[in-house]
């Protein structure tokens, strides 16, 4: 009973033996504070988690919820625009991932946007929405969407696989008598050449031989074409008696004018010769026209002598 | 007096100390609960006893909050560097905001705030109030008197709750804005990331569990070595080099940390 009467107060006494100015003031501030610290702080949690947001619902359907939260984000280009808040198992054994999209965020979703969940191998799974077109139509609310699984831990096998054919392919290619090692032996081989007496010909021709008698006959072809050159270009040469025969080309060509230039001639008396016959021909015509009429003439006068004729039975008159 | 006659038999003498126990628990949850619906009362506060509350309030909290929030500001600031120098490092510095919140504000912080007033409430409460020699007169068990409880213990037992809250809720604050500056500097833009990030740490089970944790710790620190103080000690008990109650406040300050850590993560 004594310790209840005066009860240990250690910092009570000292703080009572030294008046403390506004004590009560100052309590009363930290009580305040305190609390003003708690309900902001309250606040501010619910504010971060979207309490206040107006959203819109997604379901995304999968196969599997495994790495799914509830309170992960869905992104769209790295950046958080809506919020796991339920998953469930439905009746036909896909898992529903309901997910809550601020209004703010719903542009960047819309009705041909793909939603994928991504699963590393370290790290947690990610779901991720792609919107190739954002001048579609908005997503309407309560869609449902299947989301596209990928999944690197199950591409491991395939990836194994593939790296077996891989090593296989290279031990092949490795191997002492393999077609890359045959390459870079002849390839070697050509090297060696290209550093050897006769250089790159050598290494082209194959064989230091063959390039010795590229270099012979080049030797020939060059002591060949000087001798042309004396044939063709040196005195009394093939050019000089090509140039006398062009000066004589050149006078008979020049006859050949002046006799073209009489054969003109005659054509044009000749053409004055045509026009006179086509005046005679023209002549001809009025007098067959003429020797026509006195035809007529005369077949009418033997006509007319027939019908006065006595004895004439016949009246059938016959036209020239 | 031969060995079997002067000491009480193997299983009396468990028996005996087991009862004990259960008598000293059972004492100190009676005491605790008594305190909690002293403390919620209205009528605990009149104007003697509220002056007698704010005094303690200034003198375990008013006066140790500016330099407490330095000392955890400077803790905080070297291990959100840690943090996020080593997870950058390795690629991972998505991740470093989100364990810096979990590391600091979930966890050490309350810790560290109901362990300083332990040290510099508690014990010294205890140092004043436990026996200088066994020679003293056992004291008496609590609730025989309702109003000596609460003229005695009742401020000092508010101040130490009142200063655990305070203390650990100002330096989860100064924690929060320090990660905040370290990660994204002076800069507004990374507030939408951050208040996600934050949003994201503190689901609706973890604020309520690291509200009722914080509650707990305040109300061990400050219940524990009161009701060790008032316990009636047996005659002829041994001597303890420890201040009554330390070990079972330390005791009951590790069940609620693990309770909390088994509970938010399995």
């Amino acid at each position: 009973m004594d310790a209840m009467n005066s009860p240990p107060e250690p910092a009570a006494s000292n703080a009572s033996a030294k008046p403390i100015a506004h004590v009560e003031f100052k309590a009363m501030l930290l009580l305040a504070l305190m609390l003003v610290l708690i309900f902001s702080f309250a606040l501010y949690v619910m504010v971060a988690r979207g309490v206040f947001e107006s959203t819109q619902r997604l379901v995304l359907i999968a196969d599997d919820s495994e790495g799914i939260v509830v309170g992960m984000d869905l992104t769209f280009a790295g950046f958080p625009i809506g919020r796991v808040r339920r998953t469930e198992l439905a009746d036909d054994g896909k898992v529903r991932i309901l997910v809550d999209i601020p209004s703010k965020d719903l542009r960047w979703l819309r009705a041909s946007s793909v939603f994928t969940m991504e699963r590393g191998v370290v790290g947690e799974t990610r779901i991720r929405a792609y919107t190739g077109i954002l001048s579609d139509p908005p997503l309407p609310p309560n869609s449902e969407r299947t989301v596209l699984r990928g999944d690197a831990t199950a591409e491991f096998p395939q990836l194994v696989a593939a790296a077996r054919d891989l090593l296989a392919n290279l031990g092949n290619m490795t191997a002492a008598d393999s077609n890359l090692n045959a390459s870079l032996g002849n390839v070697r081989t050509t090297t060696e050449r290209l550093n050897g007496r006769y250089g790159v010909l050598g290494g082209v021709l194959g064989s230091d031989d063959n390039a010795r008698k590229i270099i012979t006959m080049l030797e020939r072809t060059n002591s060949l074409l000087t001798k042309a050159d004396e044939r063709v270009f040196g005195k009394r040469g093939v050019m000089d008696e090509t140039q006398v025969a062009i000066a004589q080309l050149n006078a008979i060509l020049s006859d050949t004018r002046a006799s073209l230039q009489k054969v003109d001639a005659i054509l044009a008396e000749a053409q004055v010769v045509s026009s006179n016959a086509r005046v005679a021909s023209t002549d001809l015509g009025a007098l067959r026209k003429e020797v026509d009429t006195s035809l007529r003439r005369i077949t009418q006068l033997v006509d007319e002598i027939n019908r006065k004729w006595p004895f004439a039975r016949d009246t059938e008159i016959k036209l020239p | 007096m031969t060995a079997s006659s002067s000491l009480p038999t193997l299983p009396g003498a468990w028996a005996q100390a087991l009862w004990r126990r259960a008598q000293s628990w059972w004492h100190l949850l009676h005491f605790g609960a008594v305190a909690v619906v002293l403390m919620l009362s209205p009528s605990s506060y009149d104007t003697s006893r509220r002056s007698r509350t704010a005094h303690y309030i200034h003198a375990t909290t008013w006066q140790v909050l500016p330099w407490f929030t330095v000392l955890t500001a400077l803790l905080s600031l070297v291990l959100i560097r840690i943090v996020v120098v080593t997870a950058v490092s390795y690629g991972l510095s998505q991740y470093a905001l989100e364990m810096v919140v979990r590391v600091l504000v979930l966890e050490l912080i309350p810790l560290s705030a109901a362990l300083f007033v332990t040290l510099r409430a508690g014990l010294a409460f205890n140092a004043g109030a436990a026996p200088t020699s066994l020679s003293e007169p056992p004291r008496p068990a609590p609730g025989a008197s309702l109003q000596r409880l609460r003229e005695g213990l009742l401020a000092q037992v508010t101040g130490n709750v009142f200063s655990v809250l305070a203390l650990a809720v100002i330096s989860s604050v100064v924690a929060l804005v320090l990660a905040y500056l370290l990660v994204y500097g002076v800069s507004p833009w990374g507030l939408p990331g951050y208040a996600r990030t934050v949003g994201r740490v503190f689901e609706p089970i973890v604020a309520f569990g690291f509200a009722l944790k914080t509650v707990l710790f305040a109300l061990a620190v400050a219940v524990v070595p009161a009701a060790a103080s008032l316990e009636p000690r047996t005659q002829g008990a041994a001597a303890s080099t420890v201040q009554p109650g330390a070990v079972r406040l330390f005791l009951v300050l590790l069940l609620i940390e693990a309770a909390s850590l088994t509970l938010r993560y399995f």
